[in-house]
């Protein structure tokens, strides 16, 4: 029995030997009882390997599976979507209050007002069938917050100086920590992108954030 | 009828919402995919991959042309969603050997059970590397390319770890 030769045994198994060295091996196996004895016994480990029968989980599991059988599915976010690059434009508390305005349209209609009075459609995405809450939450939160996020971009400059110091800074830290766990989960979906746990978290906290912008809108709204 | 056939009528039925039909193919499959995930993760997550697995599977069933067997197309599931779940534990939590399983596998091959059944058990006392590689190619039929792409490593290294199993479980299944 040669190392040399043992090496190729899988690869001359496996038919990926060159001619060469199949010609240089095929003329050891000629006169290595060893080797050819190898070659038999792995030839039938491969043969015999997928005809595995497999052996029965610790517990029966179709209850528990068939509970969960008609759950609604969680969506996850798209893998091949690329994970979101910062903006260059870092938004302010500021934008991120008006663009609650337009996320609460988006949350409670087609339309919403834009702070300088201009009646918008907000665009909505066909849907031929009916879709749950929970993929309503994880599409909104891979598409129309982005894109409401941004549209704003371009409008965001007014209502500005009308809350005190102490408010934008618990607005600005509470902002901090969701938009910190947002990425968090987003990493972890990219990694897990079936984990419908990690989405479901992604949209918890688009709502926590939507929430949040929307008392401070409330807030400016009261100054005003 | 062969479990093809049984599996194709199932899968209609299932497709339409049957849960009794579901849980035939259920219980026709759910061994292999018991082992997939025992080989693939901790023997402590198998039982959860599992019941992820079979929500997928019925989650994805209509999306099954039936181009080919059932179970194919199962297992083909079965180790995306089992190597992406191992991927989110991490390197820590990658599968060790425990004495449980060296038990098992001594008690098994002095009883001399069949190859298949024999090769099953040596499976388990496999290092972690020879392991994947050996159950993703010798048992579930993919190729090194698909392999190193899974794994995130190179396919001279999947070629590598094949050899070392094979000739591992010659080494375990002459003692």
């Amino acid at each position: 029995m040669s190392d040399r030769f043992t090496a190729q045994l899988s690869a001359y198994i496996d038919g990926e030997l060159d001619d060469l060295s199949l010609a240089r091996l095929e003329s050891h196996l000629a006169e290595c009882l060893d080797c050819t004895r190898t070659v038999a016994e792995l030839r039938a480990i491969v043969a015999a390997a997928p005809d595995y029968r497999g052996r029965e989980p610790s517990r029966d599991l179709w209850n528990d599976i068939e509970r969960r059988l008609d759950e609604p599915e969680v969506v996850p976010i798209n893998p091949s979507r690329p994970p979101m690059q910062p903006s260059r434009h870092r938004f302010g508390w500021r934008e991120l209050i008006a663009a609650s305005i337009v996320m609460a349209a988006v949350g409670g209609g087609a339309v919403w007002v834009a702070l300088d009075g201009t009646v918008r459609e907000v665009p909505t995405a066909a849907a031929p069938a009916p879709i749950t809450a929970e993929q309503q939450n994880v599409e909104f939160a891979d598409r129309e917050y982005d894109a409401a996020i941004q549209d704003l971009e371009l409008l965001l400059a007014r209502g500005q100086n009308r809350l005190d110091s102490a408010t934008i800074r618990t607005i600005e830290q509470s902002l901090s920590k969701i938009d910190e766990a947002i990425t968090e989960a987003r990493a972890a979906v990219q990694r897990d992108p079936a984990n419908a746990y990690l989405s479901r978290q992604i949209a918890a906290n688009m709502r926590r954030k939507l929430n949040l912008l929307r008392v401070a809108t409330q807030a400016i709204a009261a100054r005003t | 009828m062969t479990q093809a056939d049984l599996d194709r009528d199932d899968v209609q039925l299932a497709s339409a919402g049957d849960h009794d039909a579901f849980e035939r193919l259920y219980r026709r499959h759910v061994a292999r995919v018991t082992s997939l995930a025992r080989w693939l993760l901790d023997a402590g997550e198998a039982d959860d991959a599992v019941q992820e697995v079979f929500i997928r599977v019925w989650q994805k069933l209509h999306t099954f042309a039936g181009q080919s067997a059932f179970g194919t197309w199962l297992h083909r599931v079965a180790v995306n969603l089992l190597l992406r779940r191992r991927q989110s534990l991490g390197s820590s939590r990658r599968r060790q050997v425990n004495d449980e399983v060296q038990m098992l596998a001594a008690a098994g091959a002095s009883e001399r059970p069949d190859l298949r059944v024999a090769i099953e058990r040596a499976v388990d006392l496999l290092p972690a590397g020879a392991r994947e590689v050996f159950v993703l190619h010798d048992m579930e039929g993919y190729k090194h390319d698909e392999i190193a792409e899974m794994l995130a490593v190179d396919p001279g290294t999947s070629r590598s770890q094949l050899h070392r199993a094979r000739l591992l479980l010659r080494q375990q299944l002459a003692t």
